[in-house]
């Protein structure tokens, strides 16, 4: 397999060292004294899946510490999968190059709705019926998890079970259990399974519909079956698993440095958020490991970069001491520390100077709407002085490009917001021009909001195609000099919205769309509306039942039975609050929003900073 | 101090770009704790400098890189710090200190070594070879910037070896690169081919070496 691979195969693919494996640190097992095998599938390229914290935190923790393996595999590009089925080559693990079903689960990441059709292509590449339906004992589990499984209901007809929340301690627990149950036929052991803290088997519920087209009910099948599946969480990050000695990829890949996970969860409230809502509450990691953890990561990779993440890293309540060493520690080795998009607010001269004084990254704040107004209306708590008192401090000690993110389409967004925006962006590169010596590059992205399911916007509308190309128009005709707009295609965030809230009848559309041939559908190059279109109108589905029609409060929602800590009357009380204009602060600055998640998880949020002062 | 390190990229290697093959010896400088020395500015990067490219495909035995060290320090213990550190299939072979002005490598080379395993019969393969030594043009599609333009591949071709190698022959040819005349290897694919050696005869191909050539006698860069 691998010498037809080395000879034959790859020398005819673009990049073919997506598909090689054998990365320095790779971990490679022991097939036979091995006990569960799995392999991580991405429905994404190499670049992209190997970029992903996520996996690199599943693959260490279940080979470095079980005695379960978990080998990766990722989506083959277009080219490479032309070949396989020409050849006949099964898609294979990088780690053994065994096809998926010598596997028996095949966990898939989901961090994307429309990495849909690439699951069920790579499925289809491996000889997996896409079907749960279809599986018989001789096929692997099929998994899935991560932040789109929060709604998983639009996949249910392709897997056969999810995990929804942390996987630290659910995977571990859920390969045990797999093996124990290893010789029941399918449906017992799904049974079995469906019976653990944070596993879902869509099979074993029974949905009905009103005739309005509504959720009417959803019941489990079965005594033993929970009625509600309650997320996992890791209460004390500190102490969780977190690698030392993650893959170092060959190729350049999307974010190809050593990341240092600084804590989980955000509390800031943007209602927009689904991640801020779903991985509640806040858990930090202490310094000490973060140093530790940096130190072992740059020692096994050599990488040049180190990067802070999280949902919020400038929240972490010990990130001026954090950077500050991190410079101090690896700076004079050409060790530059990287921050993802700022928030507006915390955001200091100071740490932008630390920072700089190894490495420049382009600046990127993350205002999301252009006016005061319709900032406190999604709760996004940063006035227009802070936002330029940041970019004041920003260009003054050096920077030269800045990127600033939006969205368009929130609820109550009138054209005065649309013009915020454009006068924003103006008086950015105003004060940019102050302080730099030559004209100062400022960039906007400017994406389609999506109401996401389990946040307090999820009751709410999404625009339409036409009328947010209308406001991409308006604003692209009032563009002004030296700015440059750049706006997510509408199409493919009106399908990202139509999965985002979908709920099991969406299962026919994906698979009508991929059968037309859809795959890749977050790539401009291979997006194809009407393989979606075709699919709707085939599955005999109104698209805009589920993305431009408003829900009322007394819908049964279909992803109101994953229980992610956070109540509904919360969410419905932010909605009401942000229709009123009125914001929620953070419950570490201030009292308890009453969200929901400490009492009915058990869990407190967790600060670690040398600042955090008591906790 | 400045030196230049020969290296070799093992076949398992061979589907890495130049690109990967420099932060592949970046990261390894780094994890091996070498005392590089770094440009100056807010973005600095380690002063290494790789040779010729080698093309993506291809495995090579003798590739070269010069690095730039802060502090001195005993060349065989540079060569197995790193040799400790890279993957498998990576390898350093010999490192010598360079003079501070010597021309770079991609200035210096002027000649690469291919290596064609081929599986036919001997009498074949040796009329193959003496019919392009004989020839006095070898015209072939360019695959290099002028694409669609013919290029005389014989004026490049210094040397043709043939050698018995487990019931195949390992060719090696000899051609001019950079300046003035650039002989890639598939253009070199595409001549075999042209001369009567079937594409599926042809089993491996890899760079045995790269060189400077001066008044038709070859220098390792090592040497210079």
């Amino acid at each position: 397999m691998k010498d037809k691979l080395f000879r034959e195969i790859l020398p005819r693919v673009s990049k073919p060292i997506r598909y090689t494996g054998n990365e320095l640190n790779i971990i490679k097992k022991d097939w036979d004294k091995s006990r569960v095998k799995m392999v991580f599938a991405f429905p994404d390229v190499y670049e992209v899946g190997m970029s992903h914290i996520g996996g690199r935190i599943l693959y260490g923790l279940i080979n470095e510490t079980t005695d379960h393996v978990l080998e990766r595999c990722f989506a083959p590009w277009p080219d490479m999968e032309k070949i396989m089925r020409e050849e006949g080559i099964p898609l294979y693990s990088l780690e053994s190059y065994r096809p998926l079903t010598d596997f028996e689960v095949v966990g898939f990441s989901l961090q994307y709705e429309l990495s849909a059709t690439n699951i069920l292509n790579m499925l289809d590449l491996a000889g997996i019926p896409v079907f749960s339906h279809q599986r018989t004992d001789e096929h692997p589990l099929i998994l899935g998890g991560g932040p789109v499984a929060f709604n998983p209901e639009p996949f249910s007809d392709f897997f056969d079970l999810f995990m929804i929340g942390d996987g630290e301690e659910a995977l571990p627990e859920l390969l045990d259990e797999v093996e124990r149950v290893r010789n029941l036929p399918r449906k017992e052991k799904l049974l079995r399974l469906a019976q653990m803290e944070g596993i879902y088997v869509p099979s074993l519920y029974k949905v009905t519909y009103n005739s309005d087209g509504c959720l009417s009910s959803m019941e489990p099948v079965h005594p033993d079956v929970p009625g509600r599946v309650r997320k996992r969480i890791v209460a004390d990050l500190d102490t969780a698993y977190y690698p030392d000695k993650p893959i170092l990829p060959y190729m350049t890949v999307v974010h190809d440095r050593a990341v240092l996970e600084v804590m989980r969860g955000c509390q800031r409230g943007c209602r927009f958020c689904h991640a801020g809502m779903v991985y509640r509450p806040v858990r930090e990691r202490s310094l000490e490991t973060l140093r530790r953890q940096a130190r072992a990561q740059l020692g096994n990779t050599g990488y040049e970069e180190i990067s802070l993440a999280s949902l919020s890293t400038l929240d972490y309540t010990g990130v001026h001491p954090l950077v500050k060493g991190l410079v101090e520690e690896h700076g004079a080795q050409g060790v530059g520390v990287a921050l993802p998009s700022l928030r507006v607010d915390a955001f200091s001269i100071d740490l932008a100077n630390e920072v700089q004084k190894v490495r420049k990254t382009t600046l990127t704040l993350a205002p999301e709407a252009g006016t005061q107004r319709l900032r406190d209306v999604i709760n996004k708590n940063v006035s227009e002085q802070q936002l330029f008192e940041a970019v004041e401090a920003a260009f003054k000690s050096g920077w030269l490009s800045i990127k600033l993110y939006f969205m368009i389409g929130l609820p109550t967004e009138t054209e005065e917001d649309l013009d915020g925006i454009l006068n924003l962006l103006q008086e950015v590169k105003r004060i940019g021009d102050q302080y730099s010596p030559r004209p100062v590059e400022v960039r906007a992205s400017i994406a389609c909001f999506v109401p996401k399911a389990h946040t307090p916007f999820q009751w709410q509308p999404q625009d339409s195609i036409e009328v947010l190309q209308q406001k991409i128009n308006y604003m692209t005709r009032r563009r002004r000099k030296g700015i440059k707009l750049s706006f997510h295609d509408s199409r493919v965030s009106y399908l990202e919205g139509l999965i985002a809230r979908g709920d099991r009848r969406l299962g026919q559309v994906i698979y009508k769309a991929w059968q037309n041939g859809a795959v890749f559908d977050g790539w401009s190059e291979y997006f194809h509306f009407e393989y979606w279109q075709k699919a709707l109108a085939e599955a005999g589905i109104d698209p805009d039942f589920y993305v431009t029609r408003p829900r009322s409060y007394e819908e049964l929602l279909p992803w109101d039975f994953i229980d992610s800590g956070i109540s509904k009357a919360f969410l419905r009380h932010e909605n009401e609050k942000a229709l009123r204009g009125e914001t929620t602060l953070d419950c570490r600055l201030e009292d308890c929003t009453g969200c929901g998640v400490c009492p009915s998880f058990e869990v407190e949020v967790d600060l670690r900073g040398e600042i955090a002062g008591a906790h | 101090m400045r030196i230049r390190a020969e290296y070799s990229i093992g076949p398992e290697l061979r589907f890495l770009s130049n690109l990967d093959t420099m932060h592949m010896m970046e990261r390894a400088l780094r994890r091996a704790k070498i005392p590089f020395a770094l440009t100056e500015g807010f973005n600095p990067h380690i002063r290494l400098s790789m040779g010729t490219v080698l093309p993506v495909g291809l495995w090579g035995k003798k590739e070269y890189f010069d690095l730039e060290l802060a502090q001195a320090m005993p060349l065989d213990e540079l060569r197995d710090k790193l040799n400790q550190v890279l993957p498998a299939g990576a390898r350093i072979e010999q490192v010598r200190p360079i003079d501070d002005n010597a021309p770079s490598l991609m200035k210096a080379v002027n000649c690469a070594a291919y290596g064609f395993l081929i599986r036919m019969p001997e009498e074949d393969i040796s009329n193959i070879c003496q019919n392009i030594l004989k020839s006095d043009s070898l015209p072939v599609r360019s695959r290099g910037k002028k694409k669609g333009v013919d290029k005389d591949l014989r004026r490049g071709i210094y040397k043709l070896d043939l050698q018995p190698s487990d019931e195949c022959f390992c060719l090696m040819i000899w051609v001019g690169t950079g300046e003035p005349l650039n002989i890639r290897y598939d253009e070199l694919l595409d001549l075999l081919q042209q001369q009567g050696v079937p594409s599926e005869a042809i089993l491996d191909v890899f760079r045995e070496g790269n060189y400077i050539r001066v008044n038709e006698r070859l220098y390792s860069p090592l040497e210079g």
